[in-house]
Parts: C-alpha cells; structure tokens; sequence
C-alpha cells in the first residue's frame, strides 16, 4: 500500500516537472517584447472631438507624382504645383489646365493677371496661365532654399529658408528689399528656421505675415520692412505650437484669423489674429503620421483647403453648421 | 661503385634527397605562414553597425546588450541639429515649462545637458556614462525636430560579439556586420561632405 503511494506521487511529481519544461521551452512571458522606455505620443495626438469646428466635403486627387503647393486666386481658381506640373482647377473642383513645367515646384503663388510664380530651389519662374513660360529669375545664391512665396499689389515676396530671409522683389524680378533680418534697435529678432518650412501671406491691409517657426511666432511687416507686430505661442498643448519649426504653413480667413498647419503632430488648426487659439479644422488622425508640408488655401466663402503631399491630395473643409 | 655510377649519372643519393625535403619544407612553410600572416593584415575586422534609419527605437538596445549599461548610445550629430528651446527630445511630451527640472525631463537617466547659447538657442549634448541607449530622445527628436539623435554602437565600449544579442532581438533589422573602417553610419547627413 505504502509502495502505490510512493509510485503515484512519483507520478505526478513528474508530471509536474514535464509541464514546468514544456511551459519553459514553448511560452514566453509576453512582457519580453514590451518597450520600458517607450516614447507615448498618443496623448499628444489626441484632439477633444467638441474642438473640432469643421468638417471635410470634399477632395481633389490631382494626377501629379510629388504635390508641394497650392494657391487659389480671386475667382477661386485652384492650382496646385509639383513635380514637373502645374494643374488648375475651377471653383466647382473641375479640372481646367494642366501643363508641365519640366522642374519641381515647391511653392507657387498666383497674381491678379492670373501670372503664375513657381518657387524652384534658388530661384522663381514665372509662366502665364497657359503654361507658357515668361520668365525664369536669377536664382539668389547657393544657400538658397525658396519654400513660399506671396504677392502684393506691389511686390513680389519670396521666403528663403536656406538664407532665412525675406525678399522683396518688383514684379519683374528685380530686388528691391531684404525683411527680416536680425535688427534690435528695430526689434526684429531675426528667422530662425532650423528646417526648410518658413511661410508667409498678404494680409487684410496688405501687410506681410511671416511665419518665424523657430520661435513659433508669427510676425508681420510692411513694405519698408518695418515690424509691425507679433504673436507667438510656444505649447506642447493643442493652444500652441511645439518642436523645431511649426506652425510649417499658414492661411488667413477674411477675419483675419490665421489657419495653421503644423508638422510632428500633424494637425490644422485655426488661431484668432491676436493669435489666441480657436478651434481645429483637422485632426491628426487624418494624416499619415510623419507628414511634413501641410500646405493651405483659403478661398472667397472661406473654406480651408488642405494641401496633404503624403497622400498627394487636398481636402477641402467647410465650418460645421 | 656501382653508387658512384649513379651519381655520376645524375641521380640522387638518399642523403640529397633527404636535405633537399627538408629545405623545400622549411621554404614552403615559411611561405604559407608568410602568406597567412600577409592575408589576415590585409582581411579587415568587421564589428556591428547600426543603421538609424531603420532603427524604431524599441528599446532593445538598452535591455539587451551584455554590457551595462548599454554600449549603444545616443550620438548627437550638432549640424543637424535645430539647437530649439522646446526641444522634443529633452523634453517631455506634457511639459509645462521649458526648464531643466528633473520633472521635465524625458530620458530616464537625465543623460543630457542643456545648455543656453543665445537667445532662443539651447545646445545639448550627451553624457555618455549616463545613457543607456533607450532611444527615448532619439524618437522625441524624429519626432518633433530634424532628427539630429541618433543611436550608434559606441565601438570602445562594445565587446563585438560574434552573435550581438541586440542584433539577434531587433524587430527593424537595423544591425549588419560592416568592416570596421566605416563602422558609423548617420541617417540624413553626410559624413563624407562635412567631415
């Protein structure tokens, strides 16, 4: 009797040290593949659903390898500008022209006589709304990097971020002006643009807005380059701006708030003129994450469209009713 | 006499052909030891390499590696670098003020210095002792900035294994085995341009 105990205890004590190896070699714990260090973002990305105020009605998927740029003119023509391709699309989203450019344009803006103004590398190009080339201008230096470029009644305003300047040009190329540069006696703090992101618009009254994205500041000047005023907002919260060089884009509404569009979260927003923030027309979920160069428009009924090079299309945004 | 004759006839004794053997063995081996001395100089020692445009920073290269701490470190290449006030890679993602306060720092080993320069610059640089190749920072700066942390295997430090035990667990496969004369590599900047 005391021989069976002794066998089946055996028994199952090996029974025991089988399932202890086979559960030894085959499973292992799940915490292995776990990251103690890792990096959570999601609280950052995440955007209280009642900020958001607008909502998307529509899209434009232009057939264009690489798509950098868009600007829409008074009659709210819409053209974009690309890799080796200019497209322009009516009010009503139809396709009107398209004509290559043999470069890559990597900002445009367009004038009152519907001339267009490419922005390639170190200089601009100019060509008619056709697709004829008028003019190609002298290109600035080597440093040279043009990411935006606005007109005024007068001037032709070229961001460069490899200088970090603006120039101020003539409509026929010819320089009239640096703005912008570090002056303390005129309280200009000078750009500071750590990557090639450095916007600027024409506001209401003409005056130049100019992103300094290094500072997260917003700065606006007029035509001798004087510093008119400026607001910035540095936040890690969805009220600011945060990382290196944001907001990357801006637009203007016919209330003078700005529309903003930044990169690392990827996002767009709108800010009052005083620069208090007001609302978010697109969350980061609509982005691929990593996207850089959200670049806006703004047109005459004030919807926002969202330029979006990750996914080569722009979206177009209306207030929520 | 009949050997005299041999040898006059040009064949060879057992005592020449017993020296020349032994003279051709001396010389061959002298050149296989020579060859194989002169082919180990010029096969060059290979060691591991990190590629940072894979890296995902998962954080292996803290955990896994037999040294301790790590002898993957974050390397900060300065000509990249945006040198921002708010910098996502020394700070934490909540922060509320842009201080040097423990609290608001984001690597867990408070391996980086903050440095004022001029206004808004900021420099920082890396305390080797103290990192620990988490990638913490690195992820924050990709994120938020240009990039300019980056993990690298420090080759002073590492033991070189033959099976690096980082390398075997790195879901991106970033490690490779490279000769050791170009034993970095830097992900959005070019060494062989700048120096």
């Amino acid at each position: 009797m005391k021989q069976k105990v002794i066998i089946w205890l055996s028994l199952i004590l090996l029974l025991v040290v089988v399932a202890f190896m086979v559960k030894d070699f085959f499973y292992q714990p799940k915490s292995s593949n776990e990251n103690p260090y890792e990096y959570k973002m999601d609280k950052l990305r995440h955007i209280d659903s009642s900020l958001i105020t607008y909502i998307e009605v529509h899209q434009i998927k232009p057939d264009i390898e690489v798509l950098h740029g868009i600007v829409i003119d008074k009659s709210d023509n819409i053209y974009l500008a690309g890799k080796d391709r200019v497209m322009i699309y009516d009010f009503e989203l139809n396709l009107k022209t398209s004509f290559k450019i043999g470069i890559e344009a990597k900002c445009i803006a367009v004038g009152d006589d519907s001339k267009i103004y490419l922005g390639v590398n170190d200089h601009v190009e100019v060509y008619d709304n056709i697709g004829t080339k008028l003019k190609s201008w002298s290109p600035i230096n080597v440093k040279s990097v043009i990411t935006s470029i606005a007109l005024s009644e007068k001037y032709v305003y070229v961001a460069d971020a490899g200088n970090r300047i603006v120039y101020q040009y003539d409509t026929e190329g010819t320089l009239q002006k640096e703005i912008g540069k570090k002056n303390p006696e005129k309280g200009i703090q000078g750009f500071i643009i750590p990557s090639p992101y450095f916007d600027l618009l024409i506001g209401r009254e003409g005056e130049l807005w100019v992103v300094n994205p290094g500072r997260h500041q917003l700065e606006s000047y007029n035509e001798k380059g004087d510093l008119i005023s400026s607001w910035n907002k540095t936040s890690m919260d969805v009220e600011g701006f945060c990382g290196c060089c944001n907001p990357s884009n801006i637009a203007m509404l016919s209330d003078g708030s700005f529309v903003t569009s930044e990169k690392a979260i990827e996002r767009v927003k709108i800010h009052l003129p005083s620069g208090e923030f007001k609302c978010v027309v697109a969350s980061p979920d609509k982005f691929v994450e990593g996207t850089h160069g959200i670049d806006l428009a703004v047109d005459s009924k004030d919807r926002i469209y969202v330029l979006d090079p990750e996914k080569k299309m722009v979206s177009i945004y209306v207030k929520k009713k | 006499m009949e050997s005299s004759d041999k040898k006059k006839k040009g064949g060879l004794s057992r005592r020449d052909f017993i020296n020349s053997s032994i003279r051709f063995s001396v010389i061959l081996g002298i050149g296989a030891i020579g060859g194989k001395l002169l082919t180990r100089t010029q096969v060059r020692q290979m060691v591991w390499q990190l590629d940072t445009s894979k890296c995902i920073q998962c954080g292996r290269c803290a955990t896994n590696c037999v040294k301790t701490p790590s002898a993957v470190k974050c390397v900060h290449v300065y000509s990249m670098c945006g040198y921002c006030d708010l910098c996502g890679g020394y700070f934490r993602p909540e922060v509320k003020e842009l201080t040097t306060a423990a609290e608001n720092q984001l690597c867990p080993t408070s391996a980086i210095r903050r440095t004022f320069v001029e206004d808004p610059y900021f420099q920082f640089d890396i305390d080797r002792d103290l990192c620990n190749g988490c990638g913490k920072c690195v992820k924050g700066c990709g994120a938020f900035g240009n990039g300019s942390l980056q993990l690298q295997v420090c080759h002073d430090l590492c033991d070189n294994c033959n099976e690096c035990a980082i390398a075997r667990d790195c879901p991106a496969d970033a490690f490779s085995r490279v000769p050791s004369d170009n034993p970095y590599l830097f992900s959005g900047y070019d060494s062989k341009k700048k120096g």
